[in-house]
């Protein structure tokens, strides 16, 4: 069943099928497409006309409408401990040298939860989490302090302002996150 | 007559009873996907596309009425084949039974219409 020797409107068809099926779990999309593309090598040969291509493809359906039929019967997935160990262990994981953030990521991508979007969200704002945020205020902030002598009072001031603002803004952005995980995990029932 | 008939309560009543020909179906021996699939839309009136077969078939897998398991063909690619469970030829035979008496019901009364 190599995909090469699939009719070529039969190979794009898979390919949007694949498309459409990224909403659903790994095991599910898998299965889908197993049996969909045996289904395309059987009642298409490699050779076949584009008129009985489309016909086939007609008879089997919008990829979309496909993958609501599979994403329809999932039993309803709630919040479990698991997603919201995974949220704290996102925020404040990274305390924990570093380990515990990186646990939290596991733990997110590992869920059925949340999409990859969020999943994206959830690893890229911030990496490390409030961990990152210290890290990078006491450093910055160290860093303004030895320079407050050589810098004029004025400058010196706003500075201060931008960092503080900057140092709010970074502790915020990973709380923001918790925040959006938390309601996408409450949110999400049917896989679709 | 057929516009005024709800499309969505003829694709429920479909969508309720079309698991249910599939186990029945499956009474005889196994029959790989695409025998199935093609089967059941080749009666018309009773699927309206192919594809969505296939997610029906892995529910009705992973409820364990069904088991499959996937082999090779002599003509052509792997085939996956579904075979009835102990547990799935109960399901059948106890549908079996309701459908005739909810059969019978609704005929009662579209019968007795028809008379009057």
């Amino acid at each position: 069943m190599n995909a090469a020797t699939l009719h070529p409107l039969a190979r794009d068809y898979l390919k949007r099928l694949k498309k459409a099926a990224a909403v659903l779990p790994r095991a599910r999309r898998g299965e889908l497409l197993a049996e969909i593309e045996s289904h395309l090598s059987e009642a298409l040969p490699a050779g076949a006309s584009e008129t009985e291509a489309l016909n086939v493809l007609e008879r089997l359906g919008e990829p979309a409408e496909i993958v609501a039929e599979a994403g329809a019967g999932q039993a309803p997935t709630r919040a479990g401990p698991t997603e919201w160990f995974a949220i704290a262990l996102l925020l404040v994981g990274g305390f924990l040298f570093l380990v515990g953030w990186v646990v939290g990521v596991v733990l997110l991508w590992s869920s059925t939860l949340w999409t990859l979007r969020d999943k994206l969200i959830g690893t890229l704002v911030l990496p490390g989490g409030l961990a990152t945020s210290a890290f990078i205020f006491t450093f910055v902030g160290a860093g303004t302090g030895s320079g407050s002598g050589i810098s004029g009072e004025h400058a010196d001031y706003l500075t201060l302002v931008l960092f503080g603002l900057f140092g709010v803004f970074l502790v915020v952005l990973p709380i923001l996150t918790a925040i959006y995980l938390s309601r996408q995990a409450k949110r999400a029932k049917v896989a679709t | 007559m057929q516009r005024i008939v709800d499309q969505g309560t003829l694709s429920q009543l479909r969508r309720g009873v079309i698991e249910y020909c599939v186990l029945a179906l499956l009474r005889d021996g196994e029959r790989y996907g695409f025998e199935l699939v093609r089967t059941l839309s080749e009666v018309p009136g009773m699927v309206t596309s192919e594809g969505t077969l296939y997610p029906l078939l892995s529910r009705l897998r992973r409820a364990g009425v069904v088991e499959t398991s996937w082999r090779e063909s002599s003509s052509g690619p792997p085939r996956r084949y579904y075979r009835l469970t102990s547990s799935g030829r109960s399901v059948l035979e106890a549908f079996s039974g309701e459908w005739a008496s909810f059969r019978n019901a609704v005929d009662h009364f579209l019968e007795q219409e028809k008379a009057v």
